[in-house]
């Protein structure tokens, strides 16, 4: 009895922590698709570092999570350059698309680049519609994007893999879903005021947020003969008295360089996905106090 | 279990025992069963226990099939030639058939510095004892100047020259380098004999 016992427990500990100490205990940053001259994941800037203290101690992790699941992906066919043999391209393109007609296809090609011929098809079907469409001089890509309800919701463009919590300690994955998914939230949200007026209260930029608010990493205080360049701007209900501002404290400002650097969109070998235009690497905005010309505080819906 | 000093007053109650009984046959199907779902399973979504394979991909080659190309276009077409026209003699680890076609892999003739005695090789054929790597081999090769492009026998040249699987790292060759050779040749309908062919200076 006492052997089984032994058995069936030994046999679980080399699946669960001996195996995946084998595989990933050695990981080490590498394969960063996109930009090859830079390692991914880099380490985080010393105040985020603070800043993931701040977040493990104010119990982020019992609301947030830092996974992105993907269920599936799917491929998109896309023309980039219609050469210069038009009428070839056009009837390549009958081949591949036989719901269109040519007098459409001619207008199309003639049209602005990249033109999308294929939308949501297998990589079979993808593969076989460039092998058509390129010996007519033209070029076409292949685009992978990952599929799966996390993504739907725009947390992340990719899954969350194993690399992307190379250096973090502990690794604040979380499991409860009672707020949106972090693991991206710093190339979601990349501007830092807006989690500076979030923290403060997220009734502000959010109307139907359960957030609580976390006045107490900011310090209200009488504005003295200029007011402090790091004061929150306000618009509107929530500001204080006339002659009062609201400053952040550091807690605040770390909280937030670890919420801009958590970013979950380089391309690596294990998560292929065709970016737009190539990531900016994961290396975080550390500035807490500056807003971003023209950028947009709202949040992706 | 008679310990009991006293003969006269015998125990009225033995003490129960364990018997055995047959284990239900269902139980072992049942079991079995499980095994070979829980095997499916394993082998499904298990990504081949590849720690970089992550779900949806299930093995290493489809996520490779997922990275961005780029670059070597003519090797991903080389190999797809290979495997129409090349393999079944040379075989798909390009080590031949011992004493009947001879290996790509790791070949003196495949890794030559200039790829010219190999383009004439593939656009008319070769007949005759060839020594290869010290081995000699005699047997055929048919002329490919009517079946393949002068693309294709580029592409299938740059993926036998420069295959690191197969441990070779020679160069690439163009469309343009076998054009050229073709013209030249254009007249020749016999097949190459091995000593001529070394008589072919390579670079031309």
């Amino acid at each position: 009895m006492t052997i089984f016992l032994f058995f069936a427990l030994a046999l679980s500990w080399f699946g669960l922590v001996f195996e995946p100490q084998l595989q990933l205990g050695n990981a080490q940053p590498a394969t960063n698709v996109v930009n090859t001259a830079e390692l991914y994941p880099q380490r985080r800037p010393g105040l985020a570092k603070q800043g993931l203290e701040v977040y493990r101690s104010l119990g982020c992790a019992s609301c947030h999570s830092q996974q992105i699941g993907q269920t599936g992906r799917t491929y998109d066919v896309a023309l980039t350059d219609a050469g210069t043999n038009r009428a070839e391209v056009v009837r390549a393109l009958l081949r591949v698309m036989p719901e269109a007609t040519a007098v459409e296809l001619e207008k199309l090609v003639a049209g602005p680049m990249p033109l999308k011929v294929l939308k949501d098809v297998t990589r079979a079907v993808a593969d076989s519609a460039v092998e058509k469409l390129e010996p007519t001089g033209a070029k076409a890509v292949v685009k992978v994007i990952p599929t799966g309800p996390d993504i739907a919701h725009g947390w992340g463009k990719r899954r969350s893999v194993a690399e992307d919590f190379l250096f973090d300690q502990p690794v604040m994955l979380g499991s409860q879903r009672i707020g949106p998914d972090l693991a991206d939230v710093g190339s979601r949200l990349p501007v830092a005021e807006w989690h500076l007026l979030h923290l403060y209260n997220p009734k502000i930029v959010e109307k139907k947020s359960v957030m609580p608010p976390y006045r107490f990493l900011f310090e209200k205080r009488k504005t003295g003969r200029e007011p402090s360049p790091d004061a929150l701007r306000f618009t509107g209900e929530y500001a204080p008295e006339r002659d009062c501002e609201i400053v952040p404290t550091d807690q605040a400002k770390a909280l937030v360089a670890y919420l801009l650097s958590l970013r979950a969109d380089t391309v690596i070998f294990e998560t292929p996905v065709t970016v737009a235009v190539p990531a900016s690497t994961n290396a975080p905005a550390v500035s807490t106090n500056a807003p971003v010309a023209g950028a947009t505080n709202a949040p992706p819906k | 279990m008679n310990s009991d000093p006293n003969p006269s007053n015998p125990p009225q109650e033995i003490d129960p025992t364990a018997g055995s009984a047959r284990a239900p046959v269902w139980l072992f199907v049942l079991v079995a069963l499980l095994a070979f779902w829980g095997m499916g399973f394993l082998d499904n979504h298990g990504g081949g226990f590849d720690p970089l394979v992550y779900k949806p991909y299930k093995s290493r080659k489809e996520l490779e099939e997922d990275q961005p190309r780029s670059g070597n276009d003519a090797f991903r077409k080389g190999q797809k030639v290979f495997d129409a026209y090349c393999f079944l003699c040379h075989q798909a680890t390009g080590k031949g058939l011992p004493n009947q076609y001879p290996p790509l892999a790791g070949s003196d003739w495949v890794q030559a510095k200039d790829p010219g005695r190999l383009i004439r090789l593939v656009l008319d054929g070769i007949q005759g004892t060839i020594t290869v790597n010290g081995q000699q081999f005699n047997s055929a090769m048919p002329p490919w100047k009517e079946n393949l492009t002068d693309e294709d026998i580029a592409s299938v040249l740059t993926y036998i020259r420069g295959n690191q699987e197969w441990g070779n790292s020679a160069s690439q060759v163009t469309p343009d380098q076998v054009k050229a050779i073709r013209a030249k040749m254009a007249g020749r309908s016999t097949a190459w004999s091995p000593d001529e062919l070394l008589k072919v200076n390579e670079n031309e």
